[in-house]
């Protein structure tokens, strides 16, 4: 049989030819938008006989003095007026905690995270506070059903606001990459020494309050505009499988 | 035999670069830095391929791996300009042989993936940077760079070989 000079049939065939790859295309856009939705829960599903065992989980609950006495001092230092809303705002707080284990993790590099799992069918959101043994770690970046992704404390731009218990004063704990966040204030005289405990705000609405986050290291007193100080946190997230959610 | 892209095992061989890139053990890293997979895997890929299959392979690649990272900075761009730069370099230069040259082209494209990363932070923070964001972006730029050129020569001529056979030129 001849073939057939029409244009108009060997253009269709020409877009069915290109049709898989357009599909892939809108795929990949996809994985691009759900944050790697489709990636990480087969990783998740892939990886699990290799997740950390309860060993560590228990390892953990032994391996928070720490966390625990600095907690204490914190909650000793709040005035009594608040500690009827303290009691209920802690017994809230133990109901939407989440123990997760590291199935991935990234703490160097261009991007700094987590990857947790458990994720939005556990309860897990964005924005929630991810704690390791002694502090803070930092927040859930973004969910997938079975998987969270946490922005360390570390990551370069990652800002929260903290809190220094000895001196009263508000900072903004800034990520610059390293294993040492910046401690920025708005004061230029903020009574800031090496040594202080930075923690979160009591009054914090954002994060769980009096969570310990570091110790102050080091203080630049000539910094502009404002003095400035480096932080060593206390939660090392390079050697944590297991870490816990706060769900609000 | 037909092209790499219509192979569905090579295709479906960049599937090991999202999962690479999880799970990565901090060992294998330098400084703890991770290789730079997508590079690695691209690289023979678009020296077989030619440039604008591999322009394409690196808009693919760079939006799963957008996915899988935190928002901020976005590999896409230079994914796609080492695509299409190691394309031509397969198309139009002496074919690659020397395992030492793929371990050189792995290092420059990391270096230039590297560069991106820097100029969309120095766009994002405002230049200058600060001197400890600064310090910790070379660091990371020149610490990944030398992994990934060191790992190529090794992973990327395996690849090299096995394709090139698949595709005779």
């Amino acid at each position: 049989m001849a073939p057939t000079l029409r244009p108009g049939n060997s253009r269709w065939r020409g877009l069915g030819q290109f049709t898989p790859w357009l599909l892939l295309l809108v795929g990949l856009v996809l994985v691009r938008f759900s944050k790697g939705a489709g990636f990480a829960d087969a990783y998740a599903l892939l990886s699990r006989p290799f997740w950390p065992g309860s060993a560590q989980r228990e390892w953990i609950t032994t391996a928070t003095d720490l966390e625990q006495k600095s907690r204490l001092s914190l909650l000793e230092r709040d005035n009594q007026r608040l500690r009827g809303l303290l009691a209920l705002q802690q017994a809230g707080a133990a109901e939407g905690v989440v123990s997760a284990a590291v199935i991935a993790r990234r703490t160097r590099g261009w991007w700094q995270q987590l990857e947790l799992g458990k994720g939005a069918l556990q309860g897990i959101a964005v924005n929630d506070a991810v704690l390791g043994p002694g502090g803070l770690l930092g927040r859930v970046s973004s969910t997938t059903p079975v998987t969270a992704r946490v922005k360390l404390l570390t990551a370069p731009g990652h800002e929260i606001g903290v809190w220094l218990p000895r001196s009263r004063r508000h900072g903004l704990l800034v990520g610059m990459g390293s294993s040492r966040p910046q401690l920025r204030f708005i004061d230029r005289d903020p009574d800031v020494r090496p040594g202080d405990l930075v923690s979160t705000s009591p009054a914090s609405t954002l994060l769980p309050p009096n969570i310990p986050v570091g110790v102050v290291q080091a203080v630049d007193e000539q910094a502009a505009p404002a003095t400035a100080a480096v932080v060593q946190l206390i939660a090392a997230p390079e050697a944590i499988d297991w870490v816990q959610v706060k769900t609000r | 035999m037909a092209r790499l892209h219509q192979q569905p095992i090579c295709v479906a061989s960049s599937l090991l670069v999202p999962l690479a890139t999880l799970a990565t053990p901090p060992w294998l890293g330098l400084d703890g830095v991770p290789p730079s997979w997508a590079v690695i895997w691209l690289l023979p890929w678009a020296l077989v391929e030619g440039p604008l299959s591999g322009a394409l392979s690196g808009l693919a690649l760079g939006l799963v791996m957008d996915g899988l990272h935190l928002s901020g900075w976005s590999q896409i761009p230079a994914l796609v300009l080492l695509g299409w730069w190691w394309g031509r370099l397969g198309r139009r230069a002496q074919p690659i042989q020397r395992s030492l040259n793929l371990g050189l082209l792995a290092w420059l494209g990391s270096m230039l993936m590297g560069t991106t990363v820097l100029v969309q932070l120095v766009i994002r923070s405002g230049w200058p940077l600060d001197p400890q964001l600064q310090s910790w972006g070379w660091h990371t730029l020149w610490c990944q760079a030398l992994i990934t050129g060191l790992l190529a020569p090794m992973l990327a001529s395996v690849q090299l070989l096995i394709w090139r056979r698949r595709v005779p030129s």
